[in-house]
């Protein structure tokens, strides 16, 4: 290779280089795991099974990272509501990442919350956010239980079937 | 028993049976199957199943006789539009009592027909009725796979799959 020959690809080497060190600073591809529909559908089965052993029927909510839904299950021997219900529980858990519960909790006494003004939003308990470690990728919202507290229960162990494949 | 006590009993038996009649012929309950939330979900299951085994990624929808959603399942790695498909299709068949597919062929050419301008119904192939003998029941609608054929293969299997049971 002649000296200019040489010359040429260190210019070539060195603006690759600069490039990829701009492109890794500004615009490299998001990497992250979301919920498969059949670990979704392993939850939903589980949570729905939890509160049958406890004697509740009740409809289910999966959604994913992006609050859309993986997996809807109606509960025919359930409220007309509870469908609804279980989707907007579980859409404020994906939305504020922390269970419905604490949200309604925490929007308590507020009734001017600027969050109770948005779409789908419900200060109802029943839903807890799936995560990874502190990142959210979904939520399961569960209503049809006599009391939110129960329907939470059943998301949690809806939750725990897969927690080993959670990371 | 005294001859006055048997005429009045006798009475009764002839009033309620008279009763009994007028009921059957004006307000007799209407006796209906319905699809369960668990068969549903296999018929769904299935579906996806079949389509994947197939190569192909889609969503589905599983509606009951009212059009309802029972179950909705987003496949993964489908289009966002696979899930609401999926359901329109569904909602068609179950409406016209006849494949998705077959409704659009019957209507190719006409542009007014009625059923065109009704919410949910579309033209598209890839959903199924759910009978039990002449009864629709529900119906199944699969989206994402190329080609509606394709997608209707697919609803067929999910309906297979639970044939014993519809009846």
């Amino acid at each position: 290779m002649s000296r200019i020959g040489l010359r040429i690809a260190g210019l070539s080497v060195a603006s690759a280089l600069a490039c990829g060190v701009a492109t890794s600073a500004n615009a490299q591809l998001l990497t992250h795991k979301d919920l498969s529909l059949a670990m979704a559908t392993t939850i939903a089965r589980a949570t729905i099974d939890a509160c049958k052993a406890q004697g509740y029927n009740v409809s289910v909510h999966v959604l994913g990272r992006e609050g859309q839904v993986l997996l809807a299950v109606r509960n025919e021997n359930a409220g007309l509501a509870t469908f609804e219900n279980s989707m907007k529980k579980a859409y404020t858990a994906r939305t504020f990442s922390r269970s419905s519960g604490e949200f309604a909790a925490g929007v308590k006494g507020n009734p001017n919350a600027g969050a109770l003004f948005l779409t789908n939003i419900t200060p109802a308990q029943g839903a807890l956010p799936i995560k990874i470690g502190n990142e959210t990728i979904g939520a399961v919202g569960v209503s049809g239980a006599p009391g939110g507290e129960k329907d939470e229960a059943c998301a949690k162990a809806g939750i725990d079937k897969v927690s080993a494949d959670l990371k | 028993m005294s001859k006055t006590a048997l005429r009045v009993a006798g009475l009764s038996f002839a009033a309620s049976f008279a009763c009994g009649i007028a009921g059957s012929a004006d307000a007799q309950l209407v006796a209906r199957k319905d699809i369960s939330s668990a068969m549903a979900l296999t018929m769904a299951e299935t579906a996806i199943a079949t389509c994947k085994t197939n190569g192909y990624n889609v969503s589905a929808n599983v509606v009951g006789r009212n059009g309802e959603v029972i179950v909705a399942m987003r496949g993964d790695n489908t289009g966002p539009h696979t899930l609401e498909n999926s359901m329109k299709k569904a909602y068609t068949a179950r409406a016209q009592r006849r494949s998705s597919g077959d409704f659009g062929d019957a209507i190719k050419d006409n542009f007014t027909a009625g059923a065109l301008h009704l919410t949910n119904i579309v033209t598209a192939r890839g959903a199924l009725p759910i009978k039990v003998g002449e009864d629709t029941i529900g119906a199944i609608g699969v989206s994402g796979a190329p080609g509606g054929e394709k997608d209707e293969a697919c609803a067929k299997a999910g309906i297979d799959k639970v044939a014993d049971e519809l009846k």
